[in-house]
């Protein structure tokens, strides 16, 4: 059985799927998802093997989800979509499969085919996915869209990965991995990113090691390991 | 006295010659509005020869010459300025002052001066606005008299001997100072009615073509057929007043009125070689009737001897001819033919104006077929998704939402320049609402109040519908959470109003540039309500987009 993760913003399309998927006896539904946030939260949690993924949706379409998912958790990917005008697109994110809606049942029993010979030969799918030029977030109940611009670091630690801007902090789904890769955001230690373009100074400690102070005052621990790095990557 | 006498004979002579400069081609310069460097150079020898003239007509009197010079330099002066006129007053002057005698050197200096106070008389009116008595006779008048009471006071301050200079003033000032200043004033009267004339046959032709315009162009705007053209050739020939008037489009005849008329009908071919030559060579034609003829090709009878033949242009494509004719016994007047070519040229460029017209609003319903052609295929696809997703859970709603489904097709396949009232509007719009609402069943409000007197106002097919769409497509499936349409209907201030609303605050600028949804239905509630009516957009970005529409309400009687 493979775990499936469906996401959809309509919510009958999330349940016709679920249907069809069960009438095959090849999947377990493990979550539906109406928008790219409760996917990536559901990922990130659900590990799930193929995610049938609806191109169109809110704030967050099915391609940029792609690009917010960390590598490690990439589960093979089925678009589902009305109209076939990202058909190409699709294909060109490495898509293992393409369904257009209504989803034919004899259809999807191809799919199923092609998902298990990727399981049996076991490669695991690569997207690169764009880069992230906006950070979803949550506050109080709403997405917030913050530019990687405008972030100062980043930090994860019990609670979660917290995205800090000059006017506050915010909590986001995704990881601190997946934004050290997608960003130009740079690690400075275990918990951190940092980007670089705010920078005020660098403090050296003993011990090799650092502190970074922000334009706006806050303080970021700079780790012995990346200190080094911070260095060759700003010459000094 | 005889000296009197004998100035007035240069006097009449004057007269004459007035005349015969009026009827010259060289009187053009004058009937112009602006006066020409080459204008002047043709006043200049006029009336330089006339002052020369006036010196050879005189009548010597104790080794001096009683002359008519003065009217040249002074009239000069009066009509050209003060450079036209010296320069006038120098030539005639000099030309005095070459013949010799005692009186040589005051008469042509007097004769120059003549001509800076008919300039100075210039000079005076033109700066006080009141150019329009350059012509006057009077000033004329009194502008050669004071030139010959200097000449004559020149005269007794520089001729020597004194006592022969007063004998001779005592002798001519009576018939100088007469014969110039009424010369002066016949030779300006004759200019003046001249030019008045000219000015009255242009006033006139204008006024035709100005009538003929006004009453052809309401005809015109519905373009050129049989109904039109027969309009057209009636008030060609009642407002010129020409013996017959024919409209052909490039085949045949299609309107035909005046002398003639019982060979020439409507629907016959074109005959004429002339009109065939016009046609082919895109020109105007005229047989003036004398050395070329209008042969009828019908009838050999026919009255008709003389005519002129305008092509009909829409760009530079000929669709036809205006025609005008005029029978054996009368001439074809240049005015007229003037007129004919004005007229085609003005019909023309309507014809043109009423193309682009037709033009634009074919564009206009082709956008909005084009529009309504695109039914969104993810609305589509999705909503058949929708529906058979709840299939499986409630066949009756199923059924609802297919017959939602073709309600709202069927709406869309109307002819786009049908007009709706505002409750079938909301049908069609009702009908997409539920489709909507069926696929974002979880998280979509929809609010509806409307005005029930406004139920039966008529709109344009088509205004409520995009403008709803649009609130979805651009508006709520771009939002995470809730989404809320609100439309809403009421009337303020003699106005009705129509209000749609989402709560996504997204607005892009594109919506209302060409082709867009929301413009084709400003443009469509403005073509049939005037420019009153149309559409807004209001937009607190991540609060609610905010589309009104607003419609004069004494516009329709509901």
């Amino acid at each position: 059985m493979m775990r499936a993760l469906i996401v959809d913003d309509e919510i009958y399309a999330r349940q016709e799927m679920e249907a069809m998927l069960n009438e095959t006896g090849e999947f377990l539904v493990a979550g539906k998802c109406a928008n790219a946030l409760e996917a990536i939260r559901a990922i990130n949690k659900e590990r799930p093997d193929v995610l049938f993924l609806d191109v169109q949706m809110p704030v967050i379409n099915g391609f940029e989800l792609l690009g917010m998912i960390d590598e490690s958790l990439m589960p093979a990917v089925v678009f589902v979509t009305a109209y076939d005008e990202y058909a190409l697109k699709a294909f060109e994110e490495n898509a293992l499969d393409y369904l257009l809606k209504p989803v034919e049942k004899e259809r999807l029993l191809k799919t199923v085919e092609k998902l298990k010979r990727r399981f049996t030969e076991d490669d695991k799918p690569v997207f690169t996915g764009p880069d992230i030029k906006k950070i979803p977030c949550i506050h109080s109940a709403k997405i917030k869209l913050i530019n990687t611009a405008d972030v100062e670091y980043v930090r994860s630690g019990d609670g979660g990965v917290y995205v800090i801007c000059p006017n506050g902090e915010f909590y986001t789904e995704l990881t601190l991995q997946i934004l050290e890769n997608k960003t130009n955001l740079l690690r400075c230690h275990k918990q951190y990113l940092i980007n670089i373009d705010l920078v005020d100074e660098i403090l050296l400690r003993e011990n090799m090691v650092a502190e970074i102070k922000t334009k706006s005052g806050r303080v970021v621990p700079v780790s012995r390991r990346y200190l080094r790095m911070l260095r060759e990557r700003l010459l000094f | 006295m005889e000296i009197l006498f004998r100035m007035t004979q240069a006097m009449s002579v004057f007269v004459v010659i007035a005349y015969i400069y009026c009827k010259s081609p060289l009187f053009k310069s004058l009937t112009a509005d602006a006066i020409t460097a080459r204008d002047r150079i043709y006043l200049y020898l006029v009336f330089s020869s006339l002052s020369i003239l006036g010196t050879y007509l005189g009548v010597p009197v104790h080794d001096a010459i009683a002359n008519t010079r003065a009217i040249g330099p002074v009239l000069a002066g009066i009509i050209g300025g003060p450079i036209l006129g010296t320069a006038v007053g120098l030539t005639g002057g000099l030309h005095r002052y070459s013949l010799g005698g005692f009186t040589a050197f005051s008469c042509g200096l007097a004769t120059i001066l003549a001509g800076m106070i008919g300039g100075g008389v210039h000079w005076h009116l033109s700066r006080r606005n009141r150019s329009e008595h350059l012509f006057d006779p009077k000033i004329a008048f009194l502008a050669a008299f004071g030139a010959e009471i200097l000449e004559m006071a020149v005269i007794l301050i520089i001729s020597r001997p004194y006592d022969n200079a007063v004998t001779l003033v005592k002798v001519i000032a009576v018939p100088m100072i007469a014969s110039n200043a009424a010369g002066a004033a016949l030779f300006m009267s004759i200019i003046r009615d001249q030019k008045n004339m000219a000015d009255r046959i242009a006033a006139v032709s204008s006024a035709k073509a100005f009538k003929i315009a006004e009453r052809t162009l309401n005809i015109l705007a519905r373009g050129i057929n049989g109904e039109t053209a027969v309009a057209l050739a009636k008030i060609i020939h009642q407002e010129t007043g020409v013996g017959a008037v024919a409209i052909t489009d490039r085949e045949k005849v299609i309107a035909f009125i005046g002398e003639g008329s019982d060979h020439h009908e409507p629907g016959n071919p074109i005959a004429s070689p002339l009109t065939i030559t016009a046609i082919q060579e895109n020109r105007v034609l005229f047989a003036a009737g004398t050395r070329e003829r209008y042969h009828c090709p019908l009838s050999d009878d026919c009255p008709l001897n003389s005519v002129l033949v305008v092509p009909l242009h829409i760009d530079n494509d000929v669709i036809g001819t205006i025609q005008l004719f005029e029978p054996k016994n009368r001439r074809f007047l240049n005015m007229n033919k003037t007129l004919g070519e004005g007229i085609t040229r003005l019909l023309s460029n309507q014809l043109l104006l009423s193309r682009y017209e037709m033009q634009k609003n074919l564009l206009v319903q082709s956008e909005l077929k084009l529009l309504q052609a695109q039914v969104n295929p993810h609305f589509l696809f999705n909503s058949l998704n929708t529906i058979i997703a709840v299939l499986r859970i409630d066949a009756v709603r199923c059924k609802d939402l297919l017959i939602h489904l073709s309600n709202f097709f069927r709406k869309n396949l109307k002819r786009a320049n049908d007009l709706s009232t505002l409750a079938e509007e909301l049908d069609h719009v009702n009908s997409y609402l539920q489709i909507e609402k069926a696929r974002y069943d979880d998280r979509l409000a929809v609010e509806i109040d409307i005005d029930p007197s406004l139920l039966k106002m008529i709109l344009p097919t088509f205004t409520l519908q995009p403008l709803v769409e649009n609130a979805f497509k651009h508006g709520i499936s771009h939002t995470m959470g809730q989404g809320i349409a609100r439309i809403k209907a009421f009337r303020t201030d003699g106005r009705a109003f129509i209000e749609i609303e989402d709560n996504a605050g997204v607005f892009h600028e594109k919506e209302m540039e060409d082709g867009h949804g929301i413009k084709i239905v400003d443009k469509r509630l403005k073509g049939h309500f005037g420019s009153h009516s149309g559409v807004t957009i209001s937009c607190v970005p991540h609060e609610v987009t905010r589309v009104t529409v607003q419609i004069p309400m004494e516009s329709h009687a509901s």
